[in-house]
C-alpha cells in the first residue's frame, strides 16, 4: 500500500517549491511530524513535516528540483515490521541541519580545516592566537591565514603536501557524516590537540539546533569554555545585526541590475496590491512609556521568568486585550463582507536578510505575558538564522500586524497592511522627549504609534478609540499581566 | 602585627569567612580575621559540623536496633550513654576549629579574637569578646573589608529560650536525653534533631505551619519524607501555627492554631527551629551608608561590594540561602574578583541544598512545579531506590531521584534526591550542570555497578524514557 506526498501549500500564495534538501531517505521510517524535507517557497525556506506514520519509499525530486502545488514528490509504504523504536524518532533533525542547500560553501570549508590545521606550525598558530585577544577574532584570523592552503591539501595529516592528489582514504570519510543517533550529541570531528573548540554538551546541542558555527562563538567559560549563554548571546547580536542591515540599503553595485528574489517578489506583489486596494488611512498617538519602562525593569529584578519580557512582547500583549474592545480591528474584507476573526493572531515583521517575515504568535487573547515572550523569542531566534526552519503554521493565519522599527531609532513611521488584515501598527522608538504634566514642562519617555487601517472595514474614530485603548494598557502596565 | 596596613581584613572566621581570607593569602593578599567566638563559626562549632556528629551516632543506634530485626545479629540489651554521645560531636568541633587556626597560621593570616566594628572604610574596630582577653590591639586598619559576619537562630514573637526551650545552639550542649520534646518548624534545622532524638527514643512531635514538611522544597520530596518520618514514629503536625507556650510543671505545653481549631502538644523539650536572620546589625555599617535590605540582608552588587566602595559582604548576612557551601564559595568569589583573576557574577542557581536526617534530601536547580511557572517547558525522570540493586541489598531502597529537564535540550533544570547518602549523590548532579551537562551525558556515563549513583543515571534516562530497571 503506497501513499503520496504532494508538494504542500506552505503559504496563501505559493504556487511552487523547491525541494533544498532531503531530510529523510528511501527506507527510513516517519512519523508524524517529523520533518522530511527543507522547501523553498516564494515566502521562506520551510520544514516539510510528515502527516502520517510509514516508511519512505521513493523520491520522485531530486534536490534542488521544484514542483507545482499538488505533484506527488515523494512516496512512502505502511509501518511494516517497524519493531526496532530504539532510536527515537528524530524530532530534532530539521533544525540540526543546516538550513541552507547543500553546494554552500561552509560544509566543505569546514571539513577540510582539521587537515590543513595540522600543516600550519603549531607554536605560530598558537601564537597568533595569543596576540589577538578576543577569541572570535582569533579564530577569524586563523581561518583567513588556512584558506590559501586548503585548495592543496587533500591529503590525511601524515601525508606530504606534494602526495596530495593521490586519491587517499581521507575523502571518503568526508562524504557521508556517521548518522548517529539525534540525542546525543557527539563532539565534532577530532581536531588536532591544541586547537579543540572546548563547548559544554547543551552549548554544542543548541548551536546545531541552530546552526551556529561554534568557531564563530566566543566562550566565557573557563578557558574559554563556550557555554549555552554564549550561544544565546551570539544568536542575539546576530539578531541585531540583522535589523541593523535592514536600515542599510541592500548593498548593491551601483548602476548593476539585480533578478527579484523570490521574497523580494512576493513583498512586491502583495505590497503593490495593498496600496492600490486598500483605502489606507493613519491615526497617530503618543504614548507615555514611563511606567512601562519601569514596569519592564521591575519584571527583570525579580528573575521571575526564564526569558526577558521585551517591549515588543508588552505591545504584542496590550494589542491583544485592546483588540479584543475593537474586534473590527481584528477582522478582513472578504468577498464584499467583513469576516471578523474569532482569535487574534499576531503576526510580528521581523527583518531578515533582504526581506521581512511574519512570524505568528497564535491565539494572543489567551496568552500570557511571559507566555507571549516565550512563543515570540522562539519565533525570532529561528527568523534569526535566515528563517529556515519554521513551520506553516508559524508563518500564516495573523489576524493583525505589528511593525516595530523601535530598535533603529525611528521617530515615527506608517506600515502598509498587509492583506487581507485590516489593520498594521507601527510601533516606534521610545525617546526622551518634552512632555507636560499637570501643567508642568517634563522629560519623559514617549513613544510613537501609529495604525494604518482599511476605510472599507475601519472608520476613524474606531482606530482612534482603539488606540486610546492600546495607549490606557501601556500607561498602566500592570494590565498586562492580566 | 599591631598597627600594620592590612589588604583584607574579614570579620566573620565561619564558612565564609575562614575560607576567603586563605583564598585571599594564597592571592598574595596581607589578611587579618576578626572573630568574637570560636574559629570556624557557626557551621563547625554550632551547626553542620556538630550536628552530623549526632546524627551519625543516632545512625549507629538505628543500625543496633535493627540488628536483631534485619541481620540476625544478636545485641542484647542497648543502653546510651547520652551526655558521651553530645561529648563526642563537641570533640568534632574542636578538633575542626583547631584545624582553622592550624589553616590561618600556614597562610600567615593574623586572627584578632576580639569583637569588631567597622569604624570606618577602612578600619575595625576591636573590643574585647566574651569569654577572651582584651585584644591586642584596639583597631586595625584595612584597604579592603570583607563583612562575613553569618546568621543567627530567629525566634518568634514571645519566644524566650532557657528552661527547656531551646534553639539548635543550646540543644547541641544539651546533656539531658528528652523523654518527649515538641519541634517547631519542619525546615533542615527541625528535621535533623528531629530524626536525631526519635532514633534514641525520644517522643518527638514536628510543628509546621506550610501544608508540607522543608516549605519550597519539591512536593513529592516532602511527601515521601512525612511518610518515613511518621513511619519512625514521629508525630508531624502540617499546617499547625505556633500561638503560645507556658510551663506545665515539669513539662512545656506548646498552643497551636490550625484550620481544625486550637491544639496544645506537651513535651518535656521545645526546641525553636523557625530559621536564621543576617547578623547585620551592631556592625557600625549604617554609619557608613551601607545598604541593608528588608530582612536584615546587606545590599551587594554583582562584586560582593556594598553601597560602601572599600566594604564587601558575602554569605548568610547578604542573601538566602544560608548554607556553608554557598557562603565559602561566595568568599573565594569576592576575594578572587577584588584581586581581578574573575569576572564579577555568582550563580546561586548551582548550589545545592542538603538535608542530613534519614533517609536525605538534597536539590539543585528549579523544582519541576517553579519550572513550570516559569514557563520552562520540562519533562521529568524519576528514578526509585528500589529499582537499585545496591540500595536493596543494603536495606535502603527507600526514596527517588527525579530529574527535571528542559523538553528542548535535556538541559538539567533541576534535581531532587531523597534517600540514603543523597546529600553525596548531589555532587554529580551539581558537577554536571556546571559543565552543562545533558541527559544525555547522564545516561553515556557508565555508573559502576552496584552503587547508589546508578539512580542518578537511571533518572536521567528516565526523563527521555529510557531508563532500564523500572
Amino acid at each position: 500500500m503506497s501513499n503520496e506526498i504532494t508538494m504542500p501549500k506552505l503559504s496563501d500564495t505559493m504556487e511552487e517549491g523547491k525541494i533544498l534538501r532531503w531530510l529523510k531517505h528511501p527506507g527510513d521510517e516517519i512519523h508524524h511530524g517529523d520533518a522530511i524535507a527543507e522547501v523553498e517557497t516564494d515566502k521562506a525556506d520551510m520544514v516539510l513535516e510528515a502527516f502520517d506514520d510509514g516508511v519512505l519509499d521513493e523520491l520522485r525530486l531530486k534536490e534542488g528540483e521544484s514542483a507545482p502545488v499538488g505533484a506527488v514528490i515523494a512516496t512512502m509504504r505502511a509501518p511494516g515490521e517497524a519493531a526496532e523504536k530504539r532510536v527515537k524518532p528524530a524530532a530534532q533533525a530539521p533544525a540540526a541541519a543546516p538550513a541552507k542547500p547543500p553546494e554552500a560553501p561552509s560544509a566543505p570549508a569546514k571539513a577540510a580545516r582539521p587537515r590543513v590545521v595540522e600543516k600550519a606550525p603549531a607554536p605560530a598558530a598558537k601564537a597568533a592566537r595569543e596576540a589577538e585577544k578576543p577569541p572570535a577574532e582569533a579564530t577569524k584570523a586563523a581561518k583567513i591565514e588556512r584558506k590559501p592552503e586548503e585548495a592543496e591539501a587533500e591529503g590525511p595529516p601524515a601525508f606530504h603536501p606534494a602526495m596530495g592528489l593521490h586519491p587517499s582514504a581521507a575523502p571518503t570519510a568526508l562524504a557521508a557524516p556517521p548518522r548517529r543517533p539525534l540525542k546525543i550529541v557527539e563532539a565534532p570531528e577530532v581536531e588536532p590537540e591544541g586547537h579543540k573548540l572546548r563547548a559544554s554538551p547543551l552549548a554544542r546541542r543548541a548551536a546545531e539546533e541552530a546552526g551556529v558555527p561554534l568557531e564563530h562563538v566566543r566562550g566565557t567559560g573557563p578557558d574559554g569554555r563556550i557555554t549555552k549563554r554564549d550561544i544565546d548571546n551570539y544568536l542575539r547580536e546576530q539578531q541585531m545585526f540583522k535589523f541593523r542591515r535592514l536600515v542599510h540599503p541592500h548593498e548593491g553595485e551601483p548602476g548593476s541590475r539585480e533578478e527579484l528574489s523570490k521574497m523580494r517578489k512576493t513583498i512586491a506583489q502583495r505590497m503593490a496590491l495593498s496600496k492600490r486596494e486598500i483605502p489606507h488611512f493613519y491615526v497617530t498617538v503618543e504614548v507615555d512609556m514611563d511606567e512601562a519602562v519601569r514596569f519592564k525593569k521591575s519584571l527583570e529584578a525579580t528573575e521571575l521568568f526564564e526569558e526577558d519580557i521585551t517591549y515588543n512582547d508588552m505591545i504584542v500583549k496590550a494589542t491583544a486585550l485592546a483588540l479584543g474592545r475593537f474586534p473590527r480591528m481584528n477582522a478582513s474584507f472578504e468577498n464584499d463582507g467583513i469576516v471578523i476573526h474569532p482569535h487574534v493572531n499576531v503576526g510580528v515583521a521581523v527583518a531578515i536578510e533582504d526581506g521581512l517575515l511574519l512570524p505568528v504568535i497564535r491565539e494572543c487573547e489567551r496568552l500570557t505575558l511571559p507566555e507571549i515572550a516565550a512563543v515570540s523569542h522562539r519565533l525570532v531566534s529561528k527568523a534569526g538564522h535566515g528563517g529556515g526552519g519554521f513551520t506553516t503554521d508559524e508563518l500564516s493565519g495573523a489576524t493583525f500586524t505589528i511593525s516595530n522599527m523601535g530598535m533603529v531609532g525611528v521617530e515615527h513611521f506608517a506600515a502598509v497592511i498587509v492583506p487581507p488584515q485590516a489593520a498594521i501598527l507601527a510601533v516606534s522608538s521610545i525617546k526622551e522627549r518634552p512632555v507636560v504634566r499637570n501643567g508642568q514642562l517634563a522629560v519623559g519617555k514617549t513613544m510613537m504609534t501609529t495604525v494604518s487601517c482599511d476605510h472599507r472595514i475601519i472608520d476613524g474614530i474606531v482606530a482612534g478609540r482603539f488606540l486610546q485603548e492600546l495607549k490606557r494598557f501601556l500607561e498602566n502596565p500592570a494590565s498586562l499581566l492580566v | 602585627m599591631a598597627n600594620s596596613r592590612y589588604d583584607l581584613a574579614v570579620i566573620g572566621s565561619g564558612p565564609g569567612g575562614y575560607v576567603a581570607a586563605i583564598r585571599a593569602s594564597q592571592l598574595k593578599m596581607k589578611v587579618a580575621v576578626v572573630e568574637r567566638d570560636r574559629p570556624g563559626g557557626v557551621c563547625l562549632n554550632w551547626g553542620c559540623i556538630p550536628s552530623k556528629a549526632l546524627l551519625n551516632s543516632a545512625e549507629a543506634m538505628e543500625t543496633i536496633r535493627s540488628a536483631a530485626k534485619e541481620h540476625g545479629i544478636e545485641t542484647g540489651e542497648v543502653r546510651v550513654d547520652f551526655p558521651r554521645v553530645i561529648q563526642r560531636s563537641r570533640d568534632a568541633a574542636d578538633k575542626l576549629q583547631r584545624g582553622v587556626r592550624y589553616l590561618f597560621k600556614k597562610n600567615k593570616i593574623d586572627l584578632y579574637e576580639a569583637s569588631g566594628t567597622v569604624a570606618g572604610p577602612n578600619t575595625i574596630a576591636l573590643e574585647q569578646a566574651e569569654g577572651k582577653p582584651a585584644p591586642s590591639a584596639s583597631q586595625i586598619e584595612a584597604e579592603r573589608i570583607l563583612v562575613a559576619s553569618g546568621s543567627g537562630e530567629r525566634l518568634l514573637p514571645g519566644m524566650k529560650i532557657g528552661d527547656g526551650v531551646m534553639t539548635s545552639r543550646e540543644a547541641l550542649v544539651h546533656d539531658r536525653l528528652p523523654e518527649s520534646i515538641a519541634i517547631i518548624g519542619a525546615g533542615a534545622i527541625g528535621l535533623e534533631f528531629g530524626y536525631f532524638y526519635q532514633a534514641f527514643g525520644t517522643k518527638v512531635t514536628i510543628i509546621e505551619l506550610e501544608k508540607q514538611m522543608l516549605p519550597g522544597f519539591d512536593a513529592e520530596v516532602a511527601e515521601e519524607l512525612r511518610r518515613q518520618f511518621v513511619k519512625r514514629g514521629v508525630k508531624v503536625m502540617l499546617g499547625h501555627g505556633y500561638k503560645t507556650m507556658a510551663r506545665n510543671g515539669d513539662r512545656w505545653s506548646v498552643a497551636l492554631d490550625s484550620a481544625d481549631g486550637e491544639k496544645t502538644v506537651e513535651a518535656e523539650n521545645v526546641l525553636v527551629a523557625v530559621g536564621r536572620g543576617p547578623l547585620s546589625k551592631n556592625l557600625g555599617l549604617e554609619g557608613l551608608g551601607v545598604e541593608i535590605e528588608r530582612g536584615g540582608f546587606i545590599k551587594v552588587d554583582d562584586s560582593f561590594r556594598t553601597a560602601c566602595d572599600s566594604v564587601y559582604a558575602i554569605g548568610d548576612v547578604i542573601r538566602p540561602p544560608l548554607l556553608a557551601h554557598k557562603a565559602s564559595a561566595e568568599g573565594v568569589a569576592a576575594v578572587e574578583i577584588m584581586a581581578g583573576v574573575r569576572e564579577p557574577g555568582f550563580d546561586l542557581a548551582s548550589i545545592a541544598g542538603c538535608i542530613y536526617c534519614e533517609p536525605e534530601v538534597a536539590c539543585v536547580g528549579l523544582t519541576e512545579a517553579e519550572a513550570r511557572s516559569r514557563g520552562i517547558e520540562v519533562k521529568v525522570g524519576k528514578f526509585p531506590f528500589r529499582g537499585n540493586g545496591k540500595a536493596v541489598a543494603i536495606n535502603e531502597a527507600e526514596g527517588f531521584v527525579k530529574f527535571v529537564v528542559s523538553e528542548k535540550y535535556g538541559e538539567v533544570v533541576g534535581c531532587q534526591i531523597i534517600g540514603h547518602h543523597a546529600t553525596d549523590l548531589i555532587s554529580e548532579v551539581v558537577l554536571g550542570r556546571t559543565l552543562e551537562a545533558t541527559t544525555a551525558e547522564f545516561g553515556r556515563s557508565v555508573h559502576p555497578h552496584p552503587t547508589m549513583s546508578e539512580a542518578i543515571m537511571e533518572a536521567a534516562l528516565a526523563a527521555e524514557g529510557e531508563a532500564i530497571h523500572i
